[in-house]
């Protein structure tokens, strides 16, 4: 008996599997082709931001103001990294990842921006949609830099019992994310003591400072007690803010930075003062300030209390001068 | 023949979308670097301020856009390049312009780069001066002039 084959029924399912097969690859790999350009175009447009960071912090550094407070605001939730390297002048590297509704909320920040000249206290990485951006001077004892805190809205602090300098640049500047005194019941918010007031605090600050000690009287020089004080951080002068704001490391790293360019400005004030000793406009700084210039490009954040009494020495020594350095 | 066709109008659609991609990719590549351009651009005019700002450079504390000049000598002769990494930009040179017989160039840093697009402020220059017993400050027009870091151009 013989069997019929159906011969155009077998060339029809042929056509059918080739072209479903030819027809899911091409999909797929269009799919496949589409998502990456998404995960492209976002990293490019998150390095961009991170560009843009650098770049609109540059007219919010206190220049020759006490303080300056500025807000960011990003159209959504954005993630910040501050990655902070100490090695000579050191540089922020800051990137940035914004949260997206299409494929996975969060995905890896995109290319770092290295920023040399300016010292970003943070988070090691911080989220939020607005973020506050303060700055203030920093002497060392002429103007070393200006230092600038960068925190999101998801950090809330309430200063209890802060000095009165601190007091009057925070309510001065209206930072609606540093309440003083007044500390709500929101279980979020940060309560940061001065010195023993206050009681139960996350951030604890104590200042030691005897002599010489400027507007910020005993708190000029001290420290900073987080976590159950199981991290402590010195500071001098308006490093205060940043051992209160920023990350451990970050605060570090930037602390060794800020000092080796104490050093190089030193260096510099020290040449400066051959110059003018040629116009017989001298001052006896020079050997002072070598000696700054040599100790403080080595010094970290544990040798600010050694090297403050030599600061304030060098301040009061070029006060007194007729032809002052600064 | 009909699955013949069917491979031709598989690789046409393939040679569609590459070409589609090549065009696509060639024109990112363009804003890219439109972008880049711009960004670098923006950065430089934001930066004279900075600059002028730095106690590296600045008089004192107090004034903006005010350089000293003995602090632009000594970054002049050999610190600046201890900076190289530290500035934002391609080239910082000063340029005295007033009273025009003093006018001088000072190149404070060049990072020796071809592509560079200058912009400029004006600023004051000044040094402490001791004459008759007391100390002042004598003071120059100038101009703070930064580059601008391109790509460079590969020929």
């Amino acid at each position: 008996m013989m069997r019929r084959i159906n011969k155009n029924a077998v060339e029809f399912n042929f056509e059918w599997l080739f072209a479903i097969v030819a027809g899911a690859t091409i999909l797929i790999l269009a799919v496949y082709g589409v998502s990456r350009l998404g995960n492209t175009q976002r990293y490019q447009t998150d390095t961009e931001i991170a560009k843009q960071l650098a770049i609109i912090t540059d007219p919010l550094q206190a220049g020759f103001a006490e303080g300056v407070f500025s807000k960011i605001i990003f159209n959504q939730d954005t993630r910040i990294n501050n990655i902070c390297y100490s090695e000579d002048f050191g540089k922020n590297d800051m990137s940035v990842a914004t949260k997206s509704g299409v494929g996975s909320e969060w995905q890896d920040s995109g290319g770092a921006t290295s920023i040399h000249n300016k010292y970003i206290f943070s988070d090691a990485a911080s989220t939020g949609r607005d973020y506050y951006v303060f700055s203030t001077p920093f002497y060392f004892p002429y103007k070393v830099s200006d230092l600038i805190f960068l925190s999101s809205d998801s950090n809330e602090y309430c200063f209890i019992s802060p000095p009165r300098d601190v007091e009057n640049m925070i309510l001065g500047l209206n930072m609606p994310h540093i309440k003083v005194n007044n500390c709500s019941d929101n279980g979020n918010i940060i309560r940061v003591c001065f010195g023993t007031s206050g009681g139960d605090c996350e951030i604890s600050v104590y200042g030691s400072c005897t002599n010489s000690c400027g507007e910020l009287g005993v708190y000029n020089e001290g420290y900073v007690e987080k976590f159950d004080r199981s991290v402590k951080m010195n500071y001098v002068g308006n490093l205060i803010y940043g051992a209160i704001l920023s990350d451990k490391g970050v605060y570090d790293c930037n602390v060794k930075r800020l000092l080796y360019r104490t050093g190089e400005i030193a260096e510099i004030f020290s040449v400066k003062a051959g110059l003018m000793d040629s116009r017989d406009c001298s001052t006896n700084l020079n050997t002072d300030l070598a000696i700054l210039g040599e100790i403080s490009k080595n010094d970290t954040v544990d040798d600010l209390f050694s090297l403050n009494p030599v600061i304030k020495q060098i301040e009061a020594k070029n006060e007194q001068e007729i032809c002052g350095l600064w | 023949m009909k699955i013949q066709q069917m491979a031709f109008m598989i690789i046409a659609i393939f040679i569609f979308f590459a070409l589609v991609a090549v065009f696509f990719l060639s024109w990112q590549t363009r804003s890219l670097k439109s972008d880049f351009g711009a960004m670098q651009k923006e950065q430089a005019i934001s930066s004279l301020a900075v600059i002028s700002d730095m106690p590296e450079l600045n008089c004192d504390s107090k004034t903006s856009l005010c350089l000293d000049e003995d602090k632009i000598r000594v970054m002049a002769s050999n610190y600046s390049q201890r900076y190289s990494e530290f500035w934002p930009v391609a080239s910082v040179k000063v340029y005295k312009v007033y009273p025009k017989e003093q006018f001088e160039q000072i190149v404070v840093f060049d990072s020796g780069q071809t592509n560079v697009e200058e912009y400029s402020t004006f600023v004051s220059i000044c040094k402490k001066l001791k004459g008759s017993g007391y100390v002042y400050d004598s003071c120059n027009i100038g101009k703070l002039s930064v580059g601008v870091k391109l790509p460079e151009v590969v020929k």
